[in-house]
């Protein structure tokens, strides 16, 4: 019997604004299984974003149940949120995702710092990611001087180098051309079918969930199948 | 959980990388610690050396130990300084030097002419005492007072009187029928007085005047901070050695409270404009930090979405501010050194070497505390960005 890595059972979100209660996620069902790598489509400003952050522990649900590998997570305290996704997640997002002057070695770095990786592991654990992504010849690079492509590389090998359970993309390929938005879905499928991780990718180009295993959309709060 | 030793390799090679953002605040704070360091390490010997340089402040710091007359009804021998006195009073802390004086008339004859003067008969620490130089010639010294020559130092006024001239150095003249050879001409600075007067060993005085027994003592302080604490001491030091009932001091209170009063001012407007100095560079850490904060928000979201504890972003601001004014604090310091150097050289003197150690120490954990200070309130509010809001900001 397959275990999901996550579960999501009538997860609702509402945001206020001021007296005003906006409901975004309406009751959504979700469960994503190893080596799953899941499309989320949708019009903007329908909450995929949200969801995503909620998925990633990184925005509190308003009501419903989220399952981590067993584990009851939507009431967790802040602290031990960030405990869980130092080892759990990894994060992609559109652009600017990596820091302000720093190498790229130094860039993926910060993850095993925070999951207290020691320092003498740390160098073999930052080669294999990188090599994953075909970014070691840029290893000691500053990362502001690489292209747009190459900065995403880098942040997908970085979401990868604490080996988490699952990774969350938001729209990772929104700012690349089409050869480029091509060779990065290729790293992500290359990683999700090597490892057995699951991946849940936020979206807008058909062609991008093409390359997916599974497609939803997200429409008045409800996720959909195609 | 940060390391502490990725948090100091983080933030060094941050602050390293961004020094261009930081080098104004840097060199403010390098600067005021530069300048604390000189004044705190170089005070005390800059104010002697005011004391030394300057006729007028140095007469502040003269003091008068004196036998008062016993009056016309007392039948023993009038009280005066015993052998030892001169030693007595320089072994008291904050005394620069003391000398001993005597006062005698006599009259000059020079090509069968009398001149009647006041000749002072006085050790070989009196022009020392009274910031005394020569005209020309020399002052006499231990030597001449050990051997009691026959030397006579002339004011210029007394010179003229006599001779005529100021060309004499080398000349004899004979003082009350005796021979004396003229060794040096006085400057008589700012106490024109003492251009008519002459001076002679207090030594060769006693043998060839009658009754001469030192009544009168000047002792010069270290600074003007020493004035009191002497001037209280010296008496019962004294008193301590030898009979003194009439003896009494006379300070010049007055010139005292007002050079005080200067270098009190001059103080407070050194010390302020370094404290503004080391507060405008703790704002600008604070400043800088503010600014750093908003421009790293999205660094700070994506940090804490890979797992950084509040406390983690806490103390990596924190640790920034504290490299920055750390390394700020090391800058200064060796201005400090450098300028300690300078100052001595300008004085002429030595470095208090375990001063200039201790307040270099005391400098670096003043900044490395300005840089907590100010630090502090930036990491605050970085620790406690929501990370949503962080990740969507632009
Ligand atoms: N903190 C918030 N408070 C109130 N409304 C919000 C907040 N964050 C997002 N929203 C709103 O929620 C909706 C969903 O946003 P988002 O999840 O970013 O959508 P998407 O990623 O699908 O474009 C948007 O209308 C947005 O304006
Ligand atoms: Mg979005």
């Amino acid at each position: 019997m397959r275990e999901p890595v996550i579960q999501v059972r009538g997860m609702t979100k509402d945001y206020s604004n001021g007296p005003q209660v906006i409901p975004i996620l309406k009751g959504i069902d979700l469960d994503v299984y190893p080596g799953d790598m899941v499309a989320i489509m949708g019009p903007s400003g329908m909450g995929k974003s949200t969801f995503l952050f909620i998925l990633g522990l990184l925005l509190p649900p308003s009501g419903g149940s989220y399952m981590v590998k067993g584990q009851e997570v939507a009431k967790l305290t802040r602290s031990q949120q960030a405990q869980f996704r130092r080892t759990f997640a990894g994060f992609v997002f559109q652009s600017c995702n990596l820091f302000e002057h720093t190498k790229v070695f130094e860039n993926l770095e910060f993850p095993l710092i925070y999951a207290g990786v020691p320092r003498k592991d740390r160098a073999a654990m930052i080669d294999e990611a990188l090599a994953k992504v075909n970014m070691m010849h840029r290893r000691n690079h500053p990362a502001n001087r690489l292209s747009g492509g190459e900065q995403q590389r880098v942040s997908i090998a970085r979401a990868l180098v604490n080996r988490p359970s699952i990774i969350f993309a938001d729209e990772p390929t929104g700012q690349l051309d089409l050869k480029h938005s091509r060779m990065v879905m290729e790293h992500f499928q290359r990683f999700v079918s090597e490892d057995k991780t699951a991946m849940v990718v936020v979206t807008h180009d058909p062609g991008v969930a093409e390359q997916c295993t599974r497609t939803l959309y997200l429409r008045d709060g409800n996720l959909y199948e195609q | 959980m940060l390391q502490l030793n990725d948090l100091i390799r983080i933030s060094l090679r941050q602050v390293v990388r961004q020094h261009k953002r930081y080098l104004g605040v840097l060199l403010a704070i390098a600067l005021g610690t530069g300048l604390m360091i000189v004044i705190m390490t170089m005070g005390d010997e800059v104010k002697s050396n005011l004391n030394k340089d300057l006729d007028l402040l140095g007469g502040a710091t003269i003091i008068k130990v004196f036998f008062e007359d016993g009056g016309a009804d007392r039948m023993d021998r009038p009280e005066s300084f015993r052998d030892g006195s001169v030693e007595t009073v320089n072994a008291l802390p904050g005394v620069n030097a003391t000398t001993l004086v005597h006062m005698a008339g006599g009259y000059a004859t020079f090509d069968k002419h009398d001149t009647d003067f006041i000749m002072f008969g006085v050790d070989e620490h009196y022009w020392k005492v009274n910031g005394l130089h020569q005209k020309a010639g020399e002052l006499f010294g231990k030597e001449a007072m050990d051997k009691r020559l026959r030397v006579v130092v002339l004011g210029e006024e007394l010179a003229m009187r006599i001779f005529g001239r100021l060309d004499v150095v080398g000349e004899w003249i004979s003082v009350n029928r005796v021979l004396y050879l003229v060794v040096g001409l006085l400057d008589a600075g700012s106490v024109s007085e003492r251009g008519k007067w002459g001076y002679t060993p207090l030594t060769t005085m006693m043998d060839f005047w009658p009754n001469v027994e030192p009544r009168r003592m000047y002792v010069r302080c270290n600074t003007w901070d020493d004035v009191g604490p002497v001037s209280e001491q010296v008496i019962t030091a004294i008193r301590a050695r030898q009979k003194a009932d009439h003896l009494r001091v006379e300070v010049a209170w007055e010139a005292l409270k007002h050079i005080k009063r200067i270098v009190w001012w001059v103080e407070l407007f050194i010390y302020f404009s370094i404290s503004a100095t080391l507060l405008l560079g703790g704002f600008g850490i604070w400043n800088g930090m503010m600014t750093a904060v908003k421009s790293r928000t999205r660094e700070i979201g994506l940090k804490k979405a890979m797992g950084a504890e509040d406390i983690d972003i806490m103390k990596q601001f924190i640790a920034e501010a504290v490299a920055l004014s750390f390394f700020a604090g090391v800058l200064g310091v060796g201005l400090g050194y450098g300028g300690v150097e300078l100052a001595t050289w300008l004085l002429k003197s030595q470095a208090p070497q375990d001063l200039l150690y201790l307040y270099s120490l005391m400098s670096i954990i003043f900044t490395v505390l300005l840089g907590l200070g100010a630090g502090f309130f930036p990491a605050l509010r970085a620790s406690r960005m929501e990370v949503v809001s962080a990740i969507r900001y632009e």
